[in-house]
């Protein structure tokens, strides 16, 4: 059991009101609908705050409600607020909407946007993207502002990463005398526990790694919504063969990711759904500076990426389902260098080593996850001999996303493996988070395990933060791409691409985007 | 007559030579161990050495196939070894830790089947109790835990360094029920007999009379068991490597192999799993082969005429 309501009363009360919605009243669905899904893993925490990652905030987008979210096409859908204006240089002004319950049956206010904006400024991974942000003022009870330091060009963009928490449930200490809102990594926090929030699903039980229980919110405000499914069991199959097999076979109703292997099979079958499109999510290794030496010589980096054959990996272990990266941004986004190329040539690295006087080489410790990313563990096995060309002998220890992460925030090897989504969908967040000084009082940095550090990148990342004029913006971003290039401040492999696969009759195509946050409020499925 | 006339002239020898299977089944295994013992000399490449793999080459069929190149006769894996060269690998390695986890159990075995037999009585029934309980539980599983508690106590590094030698422990530690059984059902069908009585009488110690006196009459089921437990622990090895508790994936045995392999076989890469598992039943095969007609040889009760 692990919906362990402090109001034992309400949870029986919810328990009923989602039997009956179902049954007798026809919320949304005239007839049950399961969801039978499989993804890779299941979420680490049920903590929103907890861990900045896909994983998260797919959960995030069933069990609560951002303020906007992004349409297919990346425009801003109202969700919970209704609209809003910019009233100044530094302030939105958000209405939210109004007769919103949360799972808990509390009432929907504006002061639950103010403490969940709060509890972001605190949380170790989201500070980062809420630095620019003063934080969140109730004007009413359905009005809030939120106020920047700076002018900032990407208060709505940010709007889509706040999902507002149930105030009064979250507030108080729990059994173990820890308060109900503390943020707490890889711990056993309340929140990690407990949650309630707007969204559609109410997580109905969840065994962590086993199985996660959903049903439908009986109350839910978006009455509109075409969605049809009453109830979600999402199971992790960490085995891509496995999740494959179970979705072919009808064990599973809908699966993500599809391992490149298997598209061109998934597409050729009558009863499978599959769809795909070009992704922004990069992959990348960093080397970490202060564990080795030999990693702040900047042609020992630039050696690492020459000797990596990046197009390789993509042609052959992706399947060509990727794109070959030699920088952050995608193309599209605001910083891409369309003249930066990758840097593959094993002679130019070779030379490079021995220049740097490690012609004989040295040994590295590396790690990768091996749920995470599509093909993680094959990528850094791939990784590990093209560095033996180079004589760089690399240990190599993959593990599930849930040992590697508690192993990535303590720095654990010479090199790490980290793929980046960013969710606002814009060049200076893959900075901040992978590659700016790591500060723990901003959050900037947060995830660069190299240690990379560059006060000239720094200096432009802020400045683009408030830059309003997108164009110079873009020049600025440019600038940090072409730095880092220049620096190898980290070895780029590629933007992975998006696969869905579900069986026919599951309109997946309808709720995927870009981010990778399918919108399984909005699912329809037929018969 | 010396010793190898004897051996020649020996009914053994030719109830071996006529018996059409044993032959083959010596010969399938003889190629295979040849092969192990040589395969540096005999692989393309040498597939623990990183630095030698390319990308590029990954997942080739094998020869006979479209697109198959001479270089790699069995085709490539995904990482692009070869994977004939990957199998004389595995095979060196699997039958390594078949033969010694053998030694293991068989070490065991004997020193305490023989104790418990001798001596009877309490130490005997200790041993047996202890036996009896390491029996309800399968080996399989008692090697899974070892192996995933000492992966999660000392790191996977280590681990990819010591795996050999964890495996053989584990799977030797695992298994000596098996010989301390057949070993003491002898002796004490030995200890009763007029030559053991004899060299009592004469004064010799306890552990003379079972090395001396007791253990050659007791070899022909150790010899039986053993080439069936070489099998078994073969097949072990392959089952935890599968399972990624065995030989790490850049060192690959038969069972790492298959299981590499395994994720390719929905999307036409048969080659990387079907081959590898081909050899390993073949290899078991033989052996189980040869086990089996020793136990019709050495076993009176079952002459065939």
């Amino acid at each position: 059991m692990t919906f362990p309501f402090t109001k034992a009363a309400a949870g029986a009360l919810m328990a009923c009101a989602v039997a009956f919605g179902a049954g007798a009243a026809g919320v949304a669905p005239a007839e049950a609908k399961t969801l039978r899904m499989a993804y890779d893993a299941d979420p680490v925490s049920m903590d929103p705050h907890e861990q900045l990652s896909g994983g998260t905030l797919q959960f995030s987008h069933m069990v609560f409600d951002p303020l906007v979210r992004f349409t297919r096409d990346l425009a801003y859908e109202p969700r919970l607020a209704e609209s809003w204006e910019q009233i100044d240089d530094r302030t939105m002004r958000f209405k939210l909407r109004e007769g919103v319950t949360f799972h808990s049956g509390n009432p929907f206010t504006a002061e639950d946007v103010v403490f969940t904006v709060e509890r972001l400024k605190q949380s170790p991974d989201f500070k980062g993207l809420f630095e620019p942000f003063v934080g969140a003022k109730a004007v009413d009870d359905h009005t809030v502002d939120l106020i920047t330091k700076e002018p900032y060009p990407l208060t709505l963009t940010m709007a889509t990463y706040i999902f507002p928490m149930d105030k009064a449930f979250y507030t108080g200490t729990d059994e173990n005398g820890e308060p109900k809102d503390a943020v707490v990594k890889h711990g056993n926090s309340f929140a990690s526990r407990n949650s309630s929030g707007t969204g559609p699903f109410v997580v109905r039980s969840r065994e962590q790694g086993v199985r996660l229980e959903f049903g439908r919110f009986a109350d839910y405000w978006d009455t509109e919504s075409p969605g049809n499914v009453s109830e979600i069991i999402f199971t992790p199959i960490k085995e891509a063969p496995t999740r494959v097999a179970s979705l072919l076979s009808g064990g599973v109703d809908f699966i993500a990711p599809v391992p490149p292997t298997d598209l061109e099979r998934l597409g050729n079958e009558a009863d499978v759904n599959l769809v795909t499109m070009p992704g922004t999510r990069i992959i990348t290794f960093q080397m970490n500076q202060d564990r080795v030496d030999a990693f702040k010589d900047v042609r020992v980096r630039q050696a690492i990426v020459h000797a990596i054959n990046n197009e390789g990996i993509v042609e052959k272990i992706m399947k060509g389902f990727a794109t070959v990266a030699a920088q952050q941004s995608a193309e599209g986004q605001a910083g891409h260098v369309p003249e930066l190329t990758p840097r593959y040539d094993l002679e130019a690295a070779k030379a490079l080593m021995a220049e740097a006087g490690y012609a004989d080489g040295f040994s590295v410790s590396m790690m990768a996850p091996n749920n995470r990313y599509v093909n993680d563990a094959k990528i850094a096995e791939a990784v590990a001999s093209m560095l033996a060309r180079i004589n760089i002998k690399v240990d190599l220890t993959t593990m599930p996303k849930a040992q590697y992460w508690p192993k990535f925030d303590e720095r654990a090897a010479d090199m790490m493996m980290i793929g980046w989504h960013p969710d606002t969908e814009d060049s200076a967040n893959y900075t901040e988070f992978l590659l700016m000084t790591p500060d723990p009082e901003t959050g900037y940095g947060q995830y660069n395990s190299g240690n990379y550090s560059n006060p000239r990148v720094d200096e432009l990342i802020v400045q683009s933060q408030s830059m309003v004029d997108l164009d110079e913006r873009a020049k600025v971003l440019q600038e940090v791409e072409r730095i880092l290039y220049e620096d190898a401040a980290f070895v780029p492999l590629h933007w992975q691409n998006l696969a869905w696969a579900a069986r026919q009759g599951v309109h997946i195509e309808d709720v995927v985007n870009v981010m990778n946050f399918p919108y399984l409020g909005d699912l329809v499925i037929e018969d | 007559m010396n010793r190898l006339a004897v051996f020649f002239g020996s009914d053994f020898l030719y109830r071996f030579r006529t018996d059409p299977v044993a032959v083959g089944a010596t010969v399938v295994l003889g190629l295979f161990v040849l092969a192990a013992v040589f395969a540096p000399w005999l692989s393309g490449m040498n597939p623990h050495d990183p630095a030698q793999i390319d990308i590029m080459n990954s997942e080739i069929p094998p020869v006979w196939q479209d697109g198959g190149a001479p270089a790699f006769p069995f085709g490539t894996d995904a990482q692009g070894r070869d994977l004939l060269s990957a199998i004389l690998y595995g095979l060196r390695i699997s039958i390594t830790i078949g033969i010694f986890a053998v030694m293991v159990q068989m070490t065991l075995g004997i020193v305490i089947g023989l104790v418990s037999g001798y001596l009877g009585g309490k130490v005997d029934a200790f041993f047996m109790r202890l036996a009896d309980i390491q029996l309800s539980m399968s080996t399989l599983m008692l090697a899974i835990v070892a192996l995933a508690v000492f992966q999660a106590a000392f790191g996977a590094e280590l681990f990819a360094d010591m795996a050999i030698i964890m495996l053989i422990l584990v799977i030797g530690i695992a298994e000596w029920p098996q010989y301390a059984r057949t070993i003491r059902a002898s002796v004490l069908a030995e200890r009763k007999k007029e030559y053991v009585e004899a060299a009592r009488v004469i004064g010799l110690s306890a552990p003379v009379i079972m090395v001396r006196h007791i253990l050659p009459n007791t070899l022909s089921p150790l010899l039986v068991i053993s080439t069936v437990q070489v099998a078994n622990a073969i097949i072990s090895e392959a089952a935890l490597s599968f399972l990624g508790l065995g030989m790490p994936v850049t060192k690959p045995s038969l069972g790492s192999l298959i299981s590499a392999g395994f994720e390719y076989i929905f999307s036409g890469s048969w080659w990387i799993t079907t081959i590898p598992a081909i050899v390993l039943i073949v290899l078991i095969l033989s052996i189980n082969l040869l086990g089996d007609w020793l136990r019709d040889v050495l076993n009176p009760r079952l002459y065939k005429g």
